[in-house]
């Protein structure tokens, strides 16, 4: 028998018995979507977890730490040295932190950067260029709306918190900084109350870095040269003579690796120099088993909506091969195989299970899409909140529909086998004297 | 065409426990040439269902052989017995066997279906055999909407669709008023002078003069050669 009669054949035993047909398809349908729904809530989860990590640091650094101590000059050359590393950025925190220009003035932070090795770890200007000269420095991108004028008295008074913001920029400098010269005030952050208000040195914002690409990111640190960073130390460290030597190390050390792959690889020849390290990717990797795990769970309960399904494809099944005893009985005393009988009900139930989860999946990618639509605004109707940038409740990657359709669809025919079976064991004899 | 040799049969009946064991046949014996009628009679009860059916392979006899057109069919399994039914033998059953959800047409059709056999072909000889048993108007009536008669036409067409060389039937007139039978009986007749097929049929014995060449007797499951009534044309 051809397959195209089978499914002819099929067809038309479907047709005859409609209502009970799409009741089945119809379990079959809600079953596979709760599977989907259900854990694509967890998909959506993890997928935010995971974003999140990512969005605080790249997938492709590592952060390097000292269990005591900074790191030092001859160790960061060595890490540059190790194959696979791209670039190792080193900071040194500088402790003195306020800039003024006129009345306008800002509390940041401020770092020695070896720029070559930022460029190389991708860090990019907006505009302007590095510094080249002692006193010149680059400021990040959000280093102006912070740089402010300090409001005078009574200037919130009276005004709502939208309206107080609103006002606020009023106080925030306006022009271009790049050209500008600034006053870097020779005072530790630590250290208000000595009277070295006086001292400072003139520096001037050659460059401003790039918008940071996450949203919600801010920067406003200020990057100055060694050579600043030096003379400013030197300037404090005579001042406080009674608080110790100055370590010379860096405070802040990242090794980048060209891609994700080598962060591990790259980590262990580092461990293995009594460094300690740091990465996303480490991190993510024990998110990961522990959201698999939370997945797997709601794939699990999941199923137990698709397993009760298929006890109506059982049924259904069941039912259609005692309604059609007979004709499987004429069928087989004229000449047909217990391979097709089978067949034939293993497609019904196949065709059955199909529908049901094309049509769940359909159904699950709509709610999927409608929750996430309207939840967001719920929230901000109801809650009177903004939800989360980004908010999703529900994410049905690819991966998850190829899972959902493989359960469904085993499910189904090992549902559909039994009475598939079945049907292949009805007795000629029996089916031809029925009518008689 | 046809020989038994040595067939007996029993049914079992009850659980296994207390298996009652029904003997029906004892030590068969049989032959079947070709382009033969063979006439089965023999009182209700007396086993002719069984033996045809043991022809059939719808049962199986754990005694004694059974062969078809050279092919030894006893201990076939299942499916190939299937296989073996669908190519060599055509049925003609008391009450028709049809599909009740497939129309006269789809009927007929059905063993060209199982068989696998194209499209185009399969239009052509479904439409042949509706015109030779005279159907043609109702080829899309389902079988409850045609008469007795009708149907009894519609399953000898699908017994006949595959030029099985051996037909067999069980009470093929019972269902039908006289008319009919003799209708049917004539049709056999034709179909075994002009297509050589042969026929193994369970009869009452008033028919069997008009047309068997041979006829055997069952009684209480032990078999009886008759003598022969004509003879059959080559
Ligand atoms: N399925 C069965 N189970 C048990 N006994 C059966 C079965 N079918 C037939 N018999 C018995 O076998 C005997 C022969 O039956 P059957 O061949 O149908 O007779 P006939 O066709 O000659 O009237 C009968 O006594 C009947 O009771
Ligand atoms: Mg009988």
């Amino acid at each position: 028998m051809k397959f195209k009669d089978k499914h002819r054949f099929v067809r038309s035993n479907m047709k005859r018995n409609r209502t009970r047909v799409w009741m089945t398809i119809l379990a079959s349908t809600i079953g596979c979507a709760f599977l989907i729904m259900l854990a694509s809530v967890g998909f959506a989860i993890h997928k935010t977890a995971v974003d999140d990590v990512m969005s605080y640091r790249l997938m492709n650094e590592i952060q390097i730490q000292k269990e005591n101590g900074m790191i030092t000059d001859k160790e960061v050359k060595k890490l540059e040295k190790i194959k696979d590393v791209k670039a190792v950025t080193r900071k040194k925190h500088t402790p003195a932190n306020e800039f003024t220009l006129g009345d306008y003035m800002i509390s940041t932070s401020v770092f020695s950067a070896h720029m070559p090795s930022e460029i190389k770890a991708g860090f990019e200007l907006d505009r302007g260029r590095l510094p080249k000269n002692k006193n010149e420095i680059v400021v990040g991108y959000h280093f102006s709306e912070q740089f402010i004028k300090e409001a005078p008295e009574s200037f919130y008074e009276g005004l709502s918190e939208e309206e107080s913001q609103e006002k606020h920029k009023e106080l925030v400098y306006k022009e271009d900084l790049i050209g500008k010269t600034l006053t870097y005030h020779l005072t530790p952050a630590d250290n208000k109350d000595q009277n070295a208000k006086n001292l400072s040195v003139d520096v001037k914002v050659v460059g401003i870095g790039k918008k940071p690409t996450k949203k919600w990111a801010i920067v406003t640190d200020a990057y100055i040269t060694d050579d600043l960073r030096k003379e400013v130390v030197n300037t404090l460290f005579e001042k406080n003579k009674n608080e110790g030597s100055l370590e010379e190390g860096y405070d802040d050390v990242k090794v980048y690796t060209s891609s994700a792959e080598e962060v591990k690889a790259v980590s262990e020849v580092i461990e293995k120099m009594d460094l300690l390290t740091y990465s996303v990717a480490s991190e993510l990797k024990e998110l990961n088993l522990y959201f698999t795990l939370f997945k797997a769970g709601l794939i699990f309960i999941g199923g137990i909506a698709v397993l009760i399904a298929s006890i109506g494809i059982f049924n259904t099944m069941t039912m259609a091969v005692t309604e059609r005893s007979q004709d499987i009985g004429i069928m087989k005393a004229i000449g047909a195989t217990p391979k097709t009988i089978k067949r034939i009900f293993l497609l019904e139930s196949g065709y059955i299970g199909l529908w049901g989860v094309g049509l769940g999946t359909v159904l699950a990618y709509m709610i999927s899409y409608g929750v996430n639509f309207a939840l967001p605004i719920i929230i901000e109707q109801f809650l009177n909140e903004k939800p989360p940038e980004d908010f999703i409740l529900s994410y049905i990657p690819w991966s998850l529909t190829v899972i959902a359709v493989t359960i469904c669809m085993g499910v189904t025919l090992l549902s559909g086998w039994r009475p598939a079976a079945k049907a292949t064991t009805v007795d000629v004899l029996k089916a031809l004297r029925r009518d008689v | 065409m046809i020989k038994v040799n040595h067939l007996s049969y029993a049914f079992k009946i009850g659980k296994k426990e207390k298996e009652n064991v029904v003997p029906v046949l004892h030590d068969v014996n049989l032959q079947v040439e070709k382009g033969e009628i063979v006439a089965i009679v023999g009182r209700s009860g007396s086993g002719k269902s069984t033996l045809l059916n043991l022809i059939s392979g719808f049962i199986q006899a754990e005694t004694g052989t059974i062969s078809i057109n050279g092919t030894k069919v006893s201990g076939l399994s299942e499916s190939k017995w299937a296989e073996f039914r669908l190519s060599h033998l055509g049925f003609i059953f008391q009450s028709f066997q049809l599909i009740p959800s497939m129309t006269a047409y789809e009927n007929i059709e059905l063993p060209l279906v199982l068989k696998g056999t194209n499209e185009k072909d399969r239009v052509e000889r479904t439409k042949e055999m509706l015109k030779r048993v005279g159907l043609e108007q109702y080829q899309s009536h389902y079988p409850g909407e045609l008469s007795g008669g009708q149907q009894q036409r519609v399953s000898i067409a699908r017994a006949l669709i595959l030029n099985p060389p051996l037909i067999l039937a069980d009470e093929p007139t019972g269902s039908l008023d006289s008319e009919n039978e003799r209708e049917l009986l004539s049709f056999i007749k034709e179909l075994n002078e002009n297509y050589g097929i042969t026929f193994l049929m369970i009869t009452h014995d008033h028919e069997v003069a008009s047309i068997a060449h041979r006829k055997v007797e069952i009684v209480d499951g032990y078999l009886r050669e008759g003598r022969m009534l004509r003879e059959v044309q080559r």
